[in-house]
């Protein structure tokens, strides 16, 4: 009987120390383990250095091709400065650009539809703008004006008394904010449940619209760089 | 009595061998949901491998595009158009006069019950606060090292924020922008301004005018898929 007993301590312990060994192992091994948010964060940076990488190939294929044109004479070298031009003014918004895309109208809201309070609750403000702008460059937005003033990267949304200053240029209500891209894609991240079309119907009238295609103007002002020279760098 | 104690012990062995199981269980089934370490490790040395190839694109680009300069004839009015639409568009580096602007979250310590997400800088505190940029007439703004485009957004995910697509920044956010230090200085700050409303909420705004800042130039490839050029 004593034997027995020992007999199956020793096995109960026996057992139990490879469970505890087991434990250890799959303990160290969840250590290094990583959360599978890391591996989507990683796969998003992947999917686009891969399409940041294509384009700077494109872009290398191109410029390659316009010194080697440049380098044929001297009307061959104006050509392909003339066509570089084109294309950075192109990039910069300088240009006037079609393509499809999504129509945003904001609207103060109608008088009568207000539930009251402070009328200046109801009106479209500057903020209502970015935020769409905001939006709209997310979702890939290539190009964006605002009552036809194109927005650039060093356009201002001002509210100022009444109305709405974009680059330097007085906008008033309704605001229409075009925009180039994939319309689809557009149109659903503006109007995504609990997202910004919803919240700012509570305040003021949005409506989204696809279209086919979309006439964007260039910017039409002067550009002016006191400050900035460029390094020369690149 | 002795055959009592046997029992015991058995019931003991039994009962700590039960916890045991059902941890060792608990433990596989995470191990599971955790993706496989190596899939990750694998995709972590593509993504660095692309980055460096990414990296040695951009610097020919940039060689191309100086050598581009250098062929072509000498007309200085196409030379100074190319110039500013480089500059507008965002791909050449810039230097000069201006501010940067350092945007820190709260250093307000939160009581129960506060709802903390009222305290962190969140994506709409940066548009304001670039848009006020903008409107001081900055002539380029770079986050972090991240050059602003027309087509920059600012996204808010939990403590940092992503910019241009793919590029994640945490804080604190550093604003660099190149314009009048003074008009830039004073727009941010002046009473009833953005740094003032932000400041409600503990969040810092710091403003410091410096004589020469850097702005680089963007990192990326620009395509336009959509938007062609109209006549």
């Amino acid at each position: 009987m004593n034997k027995s007993i020992y007999f199956s301590i020793a096995l109960v312990s026996l057992i139990l120390g490879l469970i505890v060994a087991f434990q250890f192992r799959t303990t160290s091994s969840i250590e290094s383990g990583v959360p599978s948010g890391r591996e989507q964060e990683l796969t998003m940076e992947k999917r686009q250095l891969q399409k940041d990488i294509t384009q700077l190939r494109e872009e290398v294929d191109d410029l390659t091709a316009k010194l080697e044109e440049a380098g044929k004479g001297s009307s061959q070298a104006t050509d392909a400065f003339t066509s570089e031009l084109l294309k950075i003014r192109l990039y910069a918004g300088l240009t006037k650009v079609e393509g499809p895309g999504v129509e945003v109208t904001l609207d103060n809201l109608a008088e009568n539809a207000r539930p009251g309070g402070n009328p200046n609750l109801y009106f479209v403000k500057d903020e209502d703008l970015l935020k769409i702008i905001n939006d709209l460059r997310g979702a890939g937005a290539e190009a964006i004006a605002v009552n036809n003033q194109r927005i650039l990267a060093t356009s201002e949304v001002r509210l100022a008394g009444n109305h709405i200053n974009v680059n330097l240029t007085k906008l008033t209500a309704p605001y229409k904010v075009t925009a180039i891209g994939n319309a689809t894609t557009l149109k659903s991240s503006l109007e995504i449940k609990g997202g910004l079309v919803e919240n700012l119907s509570e305040r003021i009238t949005v409506k989204v619209e696809e279209r086919d295609n979309i006439v964007i103007p260039a910017f039409t002002g002067e550009l002016r760089f006191d400050y900035a020279r460029s390094t020369q760098r690149g | 009595m002795r055959l009592k104690n046997y029992q015991w012990v058995f019931a003991l062995m039994g009962l700590v061998l039960g916890i045991m199981l059902a941890f060792q269980f608990r433990f596989t089934r995470e191990i599971h949901r955790t993706e496989s370490v190596q899939r990750v490790q694998e995709l972590s040395a593509e993504v660095n491998q692309m980055r460096q190839n990414h990296e040695a694109l951009q610097t020919q680009v940039n060689n191309l595009r100086a050598e581009l300069d250098n062929a072509t004839p000498l007309n200085p009015v196409l030379r100074d158009e190319l110039e500013k639409a480089k500059v507008e568009a965002g791909v050449s580096e810039l230097s000069g006069p201006g501010v940067e602007v350092t945007l820190s979250d709260s250093n307000i310590n939160l009581r129960p019950g506060q709802n903390p997400n009222l305290y962190v800088l969140h994506d709409e505190d940066l548009l304001k606060v670039l848009n006020e940029i903008n409107a001081a007439g900055a002539e380029a703004v770079s986050i972090n090292g991240q050059r602003l485009l027309a087509t920059t957004e600012v996204r808010c995910t939990g403590p940092t924020i992503v910019l241009n697509k793919s590029k994640r920044l945490a804080p604190p956010f550093v604003i660099t922008a190149i314009g009048n230090p003074d008009t830039l200085e004073n727009s941010l700050k002046m009473k009833g301004g953005v740094a003032e409303a932000l400041q409600v909420w503990g969040i810092q705004v710091s403003v410091k005018k410096i004589a020469q800042v850097t702005v680089p130039a963007y990192s990326g490839g620009i395509k336009f898929e959509y938007a062609k050029a109209a006549g």
